[in-house]
């Protein structure tokens, strides 16, 4: 179930959960501590009125004990003596909020203090803490709830004398724990009506921050939304922020960009190819028309005319062959590899070019025997290409060179011709789809642009160095 | 036609420039051809050219540049400009150099012949009479009205044309097949014998029992022969 809540809530929550922790703990333990000093003050204040008391009646030179018989003037008190005062000291420890018990060094009851009912009622007292007492421990406290009262219990012991270590008895004081309940529960009210107030506060600021960190995101969604329903120009650009936000941001502009690059260069594409297809099919039509209209009954004309559309269709299917293979290329690295020797590879290729154009000088230049791993059928597709190239743009006696060389790296294979070059501005084109400069019509279309793909679908790469009149050189660069 | 309009086609497509010369000449033009601009321009200045069919991709210069040119020197005849080019920018470049009318590739011939056909009228150039009078028939185009020697014939649609065709090709020699497609259209499916039909109706109404204008080329097709 949490996994379907948003971020925003999640992260909410768990600074909320945070909040309320920490706050939560530094109250509970304020609270106590001031519990721990409200105690202790009022054991202190109690235990404080009732020392004159204790020993007025004990010890003092000045006392005027009711029965003098049992405690001789500067002397010590006994147990007798204990027994006689024990119903007057305990009405004197008596006061509105605190009411007193005697009891002897026996654990039994002597006197109680109490008469009037605005004073504490006196609680049975625990034998265990009564011992502790008479053992001598002077600071035995604790609390207990009595008839509805919430009463503190302090237990002295009465000493023969103020630093002997025999025991007479044990005073048992009971006080009204009302007003330290009131002060805790003010304080517990304050802490909670805080907490909560934090609680609140704590929760909507951090939604705020998270939101404020978040928000790019939302942005984000519609942006890719949008690209989805076809709109690449859509890009998410955040104001300059440096975090991973901003980066993610930044990296995701990035690539719809590129995306768009290729979409558009493969709109292009489509584009030019299906301009190439155009004029051959207009052709072709345009010559079936002139033919049906009439042209037909002239076989003379009519023969022309459809040599001419033979010629277009033979165009057509070529240009689809290449585009299909520019496809396959393009998707799947589909070679046959196979190793083979270069030098009786490129001669083939050689006498194939003096087939095509036996006017022009052929030259083979030599490079050390060896073998090269590559699809050969593809080569040599490559190879045709720029031979056709470089006999379109050479003259009848020109010369057409072919050539090779091992490397460390590979082998080098180039087509030089002494033909009219290429102009410096359509270079930097040459390799691209239906590209033929300055607005020719170039019955290449593709060979130069399929010859790249086969040379960098082998891992390899084609080059071109032309001088306006001077000619151009081809240069493909095979790994071994 | 006795006086033939010239017509010029520039166009290094060979295909093209092989069907427009075809289908120009049939329709009774005098057609000279260039694959290059330069050849365009010095066949421009040796003939009389009545009206220029212009590629914009040529191999030597720019189809617009050349359009320049040919204004620049004096040249006032039509200019049709053809192109594989659809883009409106083209067609304002072209008709901003000087072009007068813009047909992009592939094309209809027939939509061709019909803008050069109001290229040369809009020129004032030697034209198809509107009245064709071929002995004592004559043929309204506009009108479509047919007389025999002065006297009105009620012809049908199909007739008309067929009478249409003949009078306007004299002598030339129509297989049935280019009848049919012709008069019937391109997409027709049927016997070539409706043919027959038709041209045997149109023989009844114009006379031909006894004169012979339209003369039977046994497996062929007809021809038409005007009393001059």
């Amino acid at each position: 179930m949490i996994k379907n809540l948003s971020l925003k809530l999640k992260l909410t929550l768990l600074f909320s959960g945070l909040l309320l922790f920490i706050l939560g703990g530094l109250g509970l333990s304020f609270y106590g501590y001031l519990r721990h000093f409200l105690l202790s003050n009022t054991a202190t204040r109690v235990r404080a009125q009732a020392k004159p008391i204790i020993e007025h009646w004990l010890y003092s030179e000045l006392a005027e004990p009711p029965l003098v018989g049992y405690k001789v003037r500067g002397g010590l008190p006994t147990s007798e003596y204990l027994k006689e005062i024990a119903a007057p000291l305990a009405r004197d420890l008596t006061s509105r909020d605190t009411s007193a018990l005697i009891l002897d060094k026996k654990g039994r009851i002597l006197a109680a203090g109490k008469l009037l009912p605005e004073e504490p009622p006196i609680p049975p007292p625990r034998s265990k803490a009564i011992n502790k007492a008479l053992s001598g421990e002077n600071e035995v406290t604790y609390t207990t709830w009595f008839r509805g009262n919430h009463l503190l219990i302090l237990l002295i012991p009465l000493r023969k004398a103020p630093q002997a270590e025999e025991i007479l008895g044990v005073v048992q004081l009971a006080t009204y724990l009302r007003p330290v309940d009131q002060t805790l529960k003010g304080f517990r009210d304050l802490l909670l009506a805080s907490l909560v107030i934090a609680l609140l506060i704590g929760a909507g600021l951090s939604s705020l921050l998270v939101t404020s960190v978040l928000k790019p995101l939302d942005r984000m969604i519609l942006v890719c939304q949008a690209i989805s329903s076809g709109d690449l120009s859509q890009r998410v650009r955040l104001p300059e922020r440096k975090d991973e936000i901003g980066r993610l941001a930044h990296s995701f502009d990035h690539m719809v960009e590129q995306l768009q690059r290729t979409f558009e260069a493969q709109r292009q594409f489509m584009a030019n190819a299906a301009h190439e297809l155009r004029t051959p099919l207009a052709a072709i039509q345009g010559s079936l028309e002139v033919l049906l209209r009439g042209v037909q009954d002239d076989p003379e004309t009519a023969a022309r005319l459809t040599k001419a559309m033979f010629k277009e269709t033979k165009r057509l299917a070529r240009l689809c062959e290449e585009l299909l293979d520019l496809t396959r290329l393009q998707v799947a690295k589909n070679l046959e590899k196979q190793s083979f020797e270069i030098g009786p590879f490129l001669s083939e290729v050689l006498e194939q070019g003096k087939l095509l154009a036996p006017d022009r000088v052929w030259e083979l230049t030599e490079g050390p025997q060896g073998k090269i791993l590559a699809d050969p059928d593809k080569l040599k597709q490559v190879l045709y290409n720029l031979l056709e190239n470089a006999i379109r743009h050479t003259k009848s006696g020109d010369r057409i060179q072919l050539g090779w060389k091992f490397s460390e790296k590979g082998v080098r294979l180039w087509v030089s011709d002494e033909g009219e070059g290429i102009p410096l501005e359509v270079l930097p084109y040459i390799f691209e789809p239906f590209y033929s400069g300055q607005g020719r019509r170039g019955k290449a279309g593709l060979g130069l642009a399929l010859a790249k793909s086969i040379v960098e679908a082998h891992g390899g790469k084609i080059l071109v160095q032309s001088t306006p009149g001077r000619g151009t050189t081809f240069v493909i660069d095979l790994p071994l | 036609m006795s006086e033939k309009n010239k017509l010029l086609i520039i166009e290094d497509e060979t295909t093209i420039l092989e069907l427009l010369k075809a289908g120009l000449k049939y329709e009774g033009y005098q057609v000279f051809t260039a694959e290059t601009g330069r050849e365009g321009l010095s066949l421009l200045e040796k003939e009389d050219v009545d009206l220029l069919i212009l590629d914009i991709m040529l191999p030597d210069i720019d189809g617009f540049e050349l359009c320049r040119k040919i204004r620049a020197k004096g040249f006032d005849l039509p200019i049709l400009m053809l192109t594989a080019k659809k883009e409106v920018q083209d067609r304002v470049t072209g008709l901003d150099a000087g072009a007068d009318d813009y047909l992009t590739k592939p094309f209809n011939f027939e939509e061709l012949l019909a803008r050069v056909r109001a290229l040369l009228r809009r020129y004032g150039r030697k034209q198809e009479a509107t009245v064709l009078i071929r002995g004592d028939l004559s043929l309204n185009l506009e009108t479509r009205e047919v007389t025999l020697s002065g006297r009105p014939l009620k012809l049908t649609p199909i007739e008309f044309k067929l009478l249409e065709l003949f009078m306007k090709h004299p002598k030339r020699v129509f297989t049935r097949q280019t009848l049919l497609h012709r008069v019937w259209g391109y997409d027709y499916v049927g016997n070539t014998n409706i043919v027959d039909v038709h041209i045997n109706h149109l023989r009844n109404k114009i006379g031909d029992q006894e004169r012979k204008l339209i003369r039977t080329h046994y497996g062929v097709g007809y021809s038409f022969h005007p009393e001059d």
